[in-house]
C-alpha cells in the first residue's frame, strides 16, 4: 500500500502586469509515500487540480527534451527526472532557471542559449559503447541521438557566463566541440570560435557545469578538450 | 489566402507546415508548451508498420511509407539502427509465416534472422529466443523532430503562440469566425479570427468540439512507459506476437525505454497511473530482456492516444491505429471546422497532407502538397525564427 503524503511547494509566480513584481505562492500536493512523483508530476497535479494558470515547460516527461529545467531548492535540474525521494527540503522551493529571461512562472527564454549554438550542426552521434557488435549490413554505423539535451542547467550554474555575459557559456562550448570532433574539414573554424574572446579563455574551470548536468555530457571535459587542441590541434 | 487557425501543437505542426507551403495563412495555438501532449512523450518510436501488420495493414502500410518520408526530410533527429521482432516461444513462431506475408504485403522490407544471428546482433535479448525479423523500425526524438515541422512553419510565415488555450469558438450562424483563447502569460483574453478552424487537440479534440457542440468519435487511450537509465540495445526490440501490452523496448541515447499498457479513459486531465503498471512493464520487458529488471525507474510517464473511434474493436491494443479528418460543414452542417484524429506520431505528416487536401478542396483551392519532399529546417532554427 502506498498511502499519501502531503508536500509543500512555494512556487516563484510571474506573469508580466498580472502578477507583477514577481512573488512566491504555495502550494500543497497529495502524493504517494514511497515518494517516487517527480517534480513534473508535482507540477501537473497543481496546474490540473488547483490553478490552470500556472506556466512551466514539458514534453517527454523522461529527461531528453530539455524543456523542463528550473531552480529546484536552488539549483538548476530537470523536474520531469527530479523525484521527491532526492529532495529534502520543506517546503520545496521552485524557481525559473536562473541567468535566463523569465517570460512567465517557470517558462523562460531559451533563445540566447541557441545564439552559439549553430542550427545546421549535427545531433547526431556514432554509439561508442566498447561491448556493441559490428552492425548488420545496411548500416554502417550505429547511431545515437546526442546526450545533450540543451536543458540549459550547466548555463544556469555557470559563475563565468553569470560575471562575463560575452562568455558563450558551457554547452555552447560543448557543442562546438562536438562538431569539431565529427567534422575534420570543419576544424579551422571551429576552434577558431572556441579560441576567440567569447571562447574558452572565458572559462573558470568551476566545474558545476559538469555538475548539474542531468545526462552526464560533463562540458568541463569538452572545454578542456578544445583547450588541448587550441595547443596543438591533433591530426584524427 | 485563407487565415486557419490549427488548435493544439501536436501533429498541429506537421499541418501548419503544409498549409503555409499551399499559400495558406496560418495561426497554430497550444495551451502549454510545444508537444506538451502525446506529441512530445511517447516511446520515439518511427514505426515500420510491422506491428500493425497482423491486425491493421491500412495503419502498417501508411507507417511504412511516412518512415520512408521522415527519413528523408528529418533525417537528423532519428537513430537509424533499425528494429527486431522477436519470437519468444512456439506461440510466437506460429505466427512467423503469417507475419512474413503480412509485412511483403505491406510493403514493408524485412529479413528473417535466426536465434543465433539474432543474439549476435542483441547480445542482452534472451538467450532461449527463437528467431526474429528485422526491419527499419528507427527511433525519433519526440521533441527535435516535430519541432522541425514548427520551425519550417515558422520560417515560411506561420503564426506560433504557446501558452494560448482555446476556451471558446465563435460563429456565426452555422460557420466558424474565429476562437477566442486566453494567454496564460498575461492572463489575457482576447479573440481572434478566422476563415477556418482546425480541431488538432488530440486527447482533447473532444472538449473542442464541445465548445461547439459537436461530438466526435474519439478513444482516449493512455499508457505507460517506464525508462531505465541504461541503453541495453541498440536496435528497437518487439516482441513478433498480436500488439499487446509490453512488447517494446526502444533505446534512446542512454536510455531503454518500455511500454506500454492500454486502457480506456475519459478525461485526459485526470488520468492517474494505475497501480501496477509499473511492475507489469517490468515483468514483461525482462521476457525480452533479462537485465532490466536490474534497474529502478528513471522516469514513469504516460500519455492519452487519441484513436479514431471506428467500429465495434473494445480492445483498447487493437482499436485502429488510422487516422482520419472530419468535416463538420458536410458531418454536422457547421462551415469552417474540421477536426483531425487518431493515427500516429509517425504518420503526422500523412495526416496533416490529408487535411490539407479537405481544406484546399473546400477553399476551392488547387494547390498541391509539398511536404513529401521538402527537407525540414533544423530544430534549432525554431529559436531564430519564432
Ligand atoms: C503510450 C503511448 C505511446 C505511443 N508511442 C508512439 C510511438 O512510439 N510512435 C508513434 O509514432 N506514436 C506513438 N504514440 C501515438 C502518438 O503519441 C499520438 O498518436 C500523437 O502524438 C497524437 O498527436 P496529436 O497531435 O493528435 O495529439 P497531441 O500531441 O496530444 O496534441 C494535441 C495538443 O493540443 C493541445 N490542446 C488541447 N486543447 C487545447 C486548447 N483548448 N487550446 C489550445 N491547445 C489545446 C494540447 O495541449 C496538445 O499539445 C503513442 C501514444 C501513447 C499514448
Ligand atoms: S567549468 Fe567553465 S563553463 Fe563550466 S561552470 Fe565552470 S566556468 Fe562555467
Ligand atoms: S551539457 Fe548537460 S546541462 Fe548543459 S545543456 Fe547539455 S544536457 Fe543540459
Ligand atoms: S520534460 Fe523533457 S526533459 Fe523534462
Amino acid at each position: 500500500m502506498n498511502s499519501m503524503e502531503m508536500f509543500k511547494f512555494r512556487i516563484r509566480r510571474y506573469k508580466p502586469g498580472a502578477i507583477d513584481p514577481p512573488r512566491f505562492e504555495t502550494f500543497e500536493v497529495a502524493v504517494g509515500q514511497d515518494r517516487s512523483a517527480s517534480i513534473l508530476d508535482c507540477l501537473e497535479q497543481i496546474r490540473l487540480n488547483q490553478d490552470p494558470t500556472l506556466m512551466y515547460r514539458h514534453s517527454c516527461h523522461h529527461g531528453s527534451c530539455g524543456t523542463c529545467a528550473c531552480q529546484i531548492n536552488g539549483t538548476p535540474r530537470l523536474a520531469c527526472t527530479t523525484k521527491l525521494s532526492q529532495l529534502s527540503a520543506d517546503p520545496l522551493i521552485i524557481e525559473p532557471l536562473e541567468g535566463f529571461d523569465c517570460i512567465a512562472d517557470l517558462v523562460v527564454n531559451m533563445d540566447d542559449f541557441f545564439k552559439d549554438i549553430d542550427c545546421k550542426w549535427s545531433y547526431l552521434q556514432t554509439d561508442q559503447s566498447a561491448d556493441a557488435p559490428p552492425p548488420p549490413g545496411g548500416i554502417t554505423t550505429w547511431s545515437r541521438l546526442e546526450d545533450c539535451i540543451e536543458c540549459g542547467c550547466c548555463v544556469s550554474a555557470c559563475p563565468a557566463v553569470q560575471v562575463n555575459s560575452a562568455f558563450m557559456g558551457p554547452a555552447a562550448l560543448t557543442a562546438v566541440h562536438r562538431q569539431y570532433r565529427k567534422f575534420r574539414q570543419q576544424r579551422e573554424r571551429l576552434l577558431a570560435i572556441a579560441g576567440g574572446h567569447r571562447g574558452v579563455k572565458g572559462c573558470h574551470r568551476a566545474l558545476v557545469c559538469s555538475k548539474v548536468c542531468p545526462t552526464r555530457v560533463y562540458p568541463a571535459r569538452h572545454i578542456d578538450e578544445l583547450r588541448r587542441q587550441l595547443k596543438t590541434p591533433s591530426s584524427t | 489566402m485563407e487565415h486557419i487557425i490549427i488548435i493544439g501543437g501536436g501533429i498541429g505542426g506537421a499541418l501548419a507546415h503544409d498549409l503555409t507551403l499551399r499559400g495558406f495563412r496560418v495561426t497554430l495555438v497550444e495551451k502549454g508548451e510545444l508537444l506538451s501532449g502525446a506529441s512530445g512523450r511517447h516511446h520515439g518510436l518511427l514505426h515500420s508498420g510491422a506491428r500493425y501488420v497482423l491486425h491493421d495493414l491500412k495503419a502498417a502500410r501508411e507507417c511504412a511509407e511516412e518512415n520512408g518520408i521522415l527519413r528523408r526530410i528529418a533525417p537528423d533527429a532519428l537513430e537509424l539502427n533499425d528494429g527486431l521482432f522477436v519470437a519468444l516461444n512456439d506461440a510466437d513462431m506460429a505466427l512467423w509465416d503469417r507475419f512474413d506475408e503480412k509485412c511483403h504485403e505491406a510493403g514493408i522490407i524485412h529479413t528473417q534472422l535466426t536465434a543465433s544471428q539474432t543474439l549476435a546482433l542483441e547480445p542482452e535479448l534472451v538467450p532461449t529466443l527463437k528467431g526474429a525479423f528485422r526491419v527499419c523500425d528507427a527511433v525519433m526524438d519526440a521533441w527535435r523532430l516535430p519541432l522541425q515541422f514548427f520551425a519550417t512553419a515558422l520560417s515560411n510565415g506561420a503564426r506560433i503562440r504557446t501558452f494560448t488555450e482555446v476556451i471558446s469558438i465563435q460563429t456565426s450562424g452555422r460557420s466558424i469566425v474565429g476562437v477566442e483563447v486566453v494567454d496564460h502569460r498575461f492572463n489575457r483574453v482576447e479573440t481572434i479570427g478566422s476563415d477556418l478552424v482546425v480541431n488538432a487537440a488530440g486527447p482533447w479534440a473532444a472538449k473542442v468540439a464541445a465548445m461547439v457542440g459537436l461530438k466526435i468519435p474519439l478513444r482516449t487511450v493512455p499508457g505507460v512507459m517506464v525508462s531505465v537509465p541504461a541503453r541495453l540495445n541498440r536496435m528497437v526490440i518487439n516482441r513478433l506476437h498480436p500488439a499487446g501490452e509490453g512488447d517494446i523496448i526502444v533505446p534512446q541515447r542512454n536510455l531503454s525505454i518500455m511500454g506500454t499498457t492500454a486502457w480506456m479513459a475519459e478525461d485526459p486531465d485526470s488520468v492517474q497511473i494505475p497501480r501496477g503498471h509499473v511492475t507489469r512493464l517490468f515483468e514483461l520487458g525482462k521476457q525480452l530482456i533479462p537485465r532490466i529488471r536490474q534497474y529502478a525507474p528513471h522516469a514513469v510517464w504516460h500519455a492519452c492516444r487519441p484513436l479514431l473511434d471506428v467500429g465495434p474493436e473494445q480492445d483498447p491494443m487493437r482499436i485502429s491505429r488510422t487516422s482520419d479528418c472530419l468535416d463538420h460543414a458536410e458531418r454536422d452542417d457547421l462551415e469552417g471546422f474540421v477536426t483531425v484524429l487518431g493515427g500516429k506520431a509517425t504518420t503526422m505528416r500523412a495526416m496533416a497532407e490529408q487535411t490539407a487536401d479537405l481544406i484546399c478542396r473546400n477553399t476551392g483551392r488547387d494547390r498541391h502538397c509539398r511536404t513529401r519532399k521538402a527537407a525540414l529546417k533544423p530544430y534549432r532554427a525554431y529559436y531564430e525564427y519564432h
